[in-house]
């Protein structure tokens, strides 16, 4: 069928019969066929249409809001200011995780910290009216100086953004993380690199805009259609900012257009457009435009990494030192995290004892960086796998040889404080290795002709779940129906990943009956049990063990019932294809409908299970092959060919992990060549905020992919060793291609994205460094 | 003011009481409660609101509704023979993974069977062209030009082309 990802199956302790098979996805007929309902074409009767009015300046306190023209528009039914609204500080990022969350939001402040910040809204009877009646607001600001660089903000003499006590601007305390002893390490070692790297502002640009639907009803309960990765957060920060208890909030998500980390955030709307409704008594919505979704989104925490590694001849690693800037935009939103994750990486990927590392996140009046697919570590590993390209050369190594001899081993202490499981980084780096004939590759002629190729190799490992920052908790309940079918309720959001036809899967195989006799329900906080939301690549890890443990349970359960029917005991059963069998070969079985089924005229047996499962951590691993050609008189660099390996676990489903992958180096592909979301560093203003503007990798710029997924390292924590994937395409795609412009034209980059105009400067300076 | 505006949608005539300056996107998602369409920018850019109009793929969000007068315009939800039956490009989409969250893929699906619809036999390069309007920000393309491909190769096979 697909031509593209094979996998490498090298661990077969036990047949499947459903899972690792790339069965027919249960959400994609309703998604090629237009029925798929997103929260933006939920129309209700009655329904009024929201705006929001935004700040046309990055730093200042409100003067004076005037709506009195905006209200006297016909057709206007609400307009809410900064003093109409609930006043309660919450977090844009609300995961309760006390270490790394940062309470800094109101739904409207008196004062604005970004250009683009909302300021009041408009609820009226089309969107065209609450789009004149916005225009109409009169807002007076007290400007504030604008502090649009992390040198600008984090100087002692800068005023606070927010009133946190932390001091020059940070958003958390500085986050420090000391292995071993490094400055005995950089006394043992015979090269010393020192660079500073410096990192753009890509953004998910996720194809669906933010948007909400809310109405009330006669009760004073709120349902709010979203397109959120975390209903439940939602729902949990609506219900405490709102001051309602949380049965009395409802959020429904049937399908979203992605999110790619971003969409865990609140966006100031969904504040919003329930108030409105609330005010007006009449349902609303509210959709921001393209331009909404950038300026008012979350990008990627652009930022500094300062980094010095010690090496010693014979190719390892004794000392390492990482100073990692983030700039965070005007709010905290994921900025712990990222700030942690993203530092503490750097304890690992290569092997290094002696290790000393520091993470700041600093407050900018910029647009706010947020959770964004690879959470700070797409930053650091670039960082780190670059210099580690340089290093190899310097020492005298083949660059994947030198990646390979120190990739991190079984044992290991990943930067959870765990060990790692298995040689998942040596085998996918091996791996490439093999598939590309890398030494002959790299032995090639090189001509020096106006097109120059080069190839580079890129590693990775990300985990699965945010342990130990969060303590994750994924739920599910499985019922077995009285003819033998199955419905699986889970709290799993839908980001688009295939995730629950993965979790079906599981369930499927776990109770023994076919995937199409599971269904799904989700996507309701009113039903499904609690979950934490779709991110940190642990919906399969999290979710899916806690379906599987919910249908063990069932399992448990049938089988007890049917034992006295066999005239057995339950240890002697299994559920196979359907049926319930006596496991010793007698030949016995019995239809499961007639197992759980009503029995002479008695109802049938209550059938239902319950998962709940809490992981720790898990790292899955990469290493990406990159093939590019950079113009010499253009600048432009072409990926050609990009061979990506993953060790991810056991593979629930095939085609969804190899889109994962090839998804994530297309985002990985654009942060490193072409994405940057530019602010105007004297104002504020967002300069590129729309989809020509910013230009992503399309059709015609994305290569040809040949993605393999190999399981050598499955992780106990997951359900049948499965472990996430959803980051770590992203990751490793970056230094792969930074690292083959090297190999193709001799200048190394340090920062992304590397843009043509910077190629032909750097072209320049070394064609006179050469000339001299 | 608003203006009735006939067309026919998915083989069906229809009347569309819209404003004059209603695009042909918003007439179809709201009037026409034909939400399979999508609005991923509104401004010509990405592609999700691709529709046929007169046998030629557009932006919807492009075209005014009153442009629209006379027109006959394909949408994602007359894309089916039959109900219990998908499009021949929807079922390929489905087995290879061309869709993921699904929001950009009634618009690709439309310009590919635009494509089809002129090309029977495109090469890789031709489909990589002819969804360069369509943005994707999920699946990294490869699927898309799978699926493509394979159902070119299936309806000229069954000679339906």
């Amino acid at each position: 069928m697909n031509t593209h990802e094979r996998i490498d199956r090298d661990l077969s302790e036990r047949d499947f019969t459903v899972v690792g098979k790339s069965v027919k996805r249960s959400d994609t007929l309703e998604k090629v066929t237009g029925a798929a309902r997103y929260a933006g074409d939920v129309a209700l009767p009655g329904m009024l249409y929201a705006k929001m009015k935004r700040s046309n300046i990055a730093h200042a306190r409100i003067k004076s809001i005037d709506t009195s023209k905006a209200l006297a528009l016909q057709g206007v039914k609400a307009v809410l200011t900064h003093q109409d609204v609930p006043r309660v500080l919450h977090a844009g990022s609300p995961h309760p995780r006390s270490a790394s969350v940062t309470k800094d939001q109101y739904i409207l402040d008196e004062r604005v910290r970004y250009w683009g910040e909302g300021v009041a809204a408009v609820a009226a009877v089309s969107e065209e009216i609450a789009e004149r009646a916005v225009a109409l607001i009169e807002v007076e600001y007290d400007p504030l100086p604008g502090l649009f660089t992390i040198e600008a903000a984090s100087d002692p003499a800068a005023p606070p953004i927010h009133e946190n006590g932390l001091g020059q601007n940070y958003v958390l305390p500085p986050v420090f993380v000391t292995r071993g002893d490094v400055d005995k390490g950089f006394g043992e070692a015979d090269l010393v690199i020192e660079r500073e790297y410096d990192l753009g502002r890509p953004t998910p640009a996720y194809m669906e805009p933010n948007v909400c639907v809310s109405q009330w009803d006669g009760n004073g309960k709120l349902t709010m259609w979203t397109s959120t990765q975390s209903a439940f957060m939602v729902r949990g920060t609506l219900a405490e900012v709102l001051g309602v208890p949380l049965n009395k909030v409802r959020v429904i998500v049937d399908h979203m257009g992605g999110g790619f980390g971003a969409k865990q955030d609140l966006f100031q709307n969904e504040f919003l457009c329930a108030l409105l409704a609330r005010r007006t008594g009449r349902p609303v919505k509210m959709e921001f435009s393209r331009k909404e979704t950038f300026v008012g989104g979350r990008s990627r925490h652009p930022g500094k990494i300062w980094l010095k590694q010690g090496f010693t001849r014979d190719g390892r690693i004794v000392a390492r030192e990482a100073r990692v800037t983030f700039n965070s935009g005007a709010y905290g939103s994921h900025g712990p995290g990222v700030t942690n994750v993203g530092t503490a990486a750097l304890t690992s990927l290569y092997r290094c004892e002696n290790v000393r590392l520091e993470g700041r996140c600093i407050y900018t009046n910029s647009p706010i960086a947020g959770a964004f697919r690879g959470y700070g570590v797409v930053q650091t590993y670039y960082a780190l796998d670059l210099m580690m390209d340089e290093a190899a050369e310097k020492l005298g190594f083949d660059p994947a040889e030198f990646k390979l001899m120190n990739a991190v081993r079984e044992g290991d202490m990943a930067p959870s404080g765990h060990p790692i499981v298995g040689h998942g980084l040596v085998d996918c780096i091996r791996r490439v290795m093999e598939e590309t004939n890398w030494h002959e590759l790299r032995r090639r002629e090189k001509p020096e002709t106006v097109k120059r190729r080069g190839i580079g190799i890129g590693c990775e490992m990300h985990g699965s779940s945010a342990y130990p920052g969060i303590k994750e908790q994924g739920n599910a309940i499985v019922k077995m129906n009285e003819d033998g079918t199955v419905t699986l309720i889970t709290g799993t959001a839908g980001l688009g990943t295939g995730a629950h036809t993965a979790l079906s899967q599981i369930v499927a195989e776990e109770l023994g009956v076919p995937f199409e006799a599971v269904s799904v329900v989700q996507g309701d906080t009113d039903i499904v049990p609690w979950d934490i939301g779709a991110f940190a690549s642990h919906t399969t890890y999290l979710g899916g063990r806690a379906a599987q443990l919910a249908a063990a349970d069932v399992r448990r359960q049938v089988l007890e019932h049917a034992a006295p029917l066999l005239k057995a005991e339950p240890g002697d059963l299994a559920i196979r294809d359907g049926f319930v069998v006596v496991a010793n070969g007698s030949n016995q079985s019995l239809r499961l409908s007639e197992a759980v089924g009503p029995q002479r005229g008695m109802p049938a047996v209550q059938l239902v299970g319950v998962g709940t499962y809490m992981p720790t951590k898990s790292y899955s691993f990469a290493a990406h092959f990159a093939e590019v050609e950079v113009d010499t008189e253009t600048g432009e660099v072409a990926v050609l060919e990009v061979v990506p390996v993953h060790e991810i676990g056991r593979v629930i489903h095939p085609i969804a992990a190899a889109g994962q992958i090839e998804g994530g180096i297309q985002q990985g592909i654009g942060h490193t060549l072409s994405e940057d979301y530019v602010i105007d560093l004297t104002d504020g203003r967002s300069l590129n905020p729309s989809f020509v503007d910013y230009k992503m990798p399309l059709s015609m710029d994305m290569p040809s992919i040949r993605t393999i997924i190999i399981e050598t390292a499955p992780d106990p924590g997951g359900p049948y060793g499965a472990k996430g994937v959803g980051e770590d395409p992203i990751i490793a795609i970056g230094p792969a291609i930074a690292n083959a412009i090297y190999d193709a034209i001799g200048v190394r980059f340090h920062h992304y994205p590397i843009t043509p105009e910077q190629v032909l400067n750097a072209l320049k300076t070394k064609a006179n460094e050469t000339r001299q | 003011m608003n203006r009735l505006v006939s067309m026919t949608v998915n083989g069906e005539p229809c009347e569309l009481s819209v404003a004059l300056n209603r695009t042909l996107l918003d007439a179809l998602r709201n009037e026409g409660s034909l939400t399979g369409t999508k609005k991923g920018c509104d401004v010509g850019d990405c592609g999700a609101c691709t529709v046929i109009m007169d046998g030629r793929p557009v932006n919807a969000c492009l075209v005014l509704a009153a442009e629209a007068e006379g027109a006959a315009i394909e949408t994602i939800e007359g894309l089916q023979p039959a109900y219990d039956k998908p499009h021949a490009l929807q079922q390929k989409f489905m087995e290879f993974g061309g869709a993921q969250c699904g929001f950009c893929t009634p618009g690709i699906i439309m310009m590919a069977k635009a494509l089809l619809d002129e090309n029977p036999d495109p090469s890789e390069d031709e489909i990589r062209f002819a969804l360069a309007g369509n943005i994707c920000r999920c699946t990294g393309y490869t699927k898309i030009i799978d699926a493509v491909r394979a159902t070119a190769e299936e309806l000229r096979r069954a000679g339906t082309l």
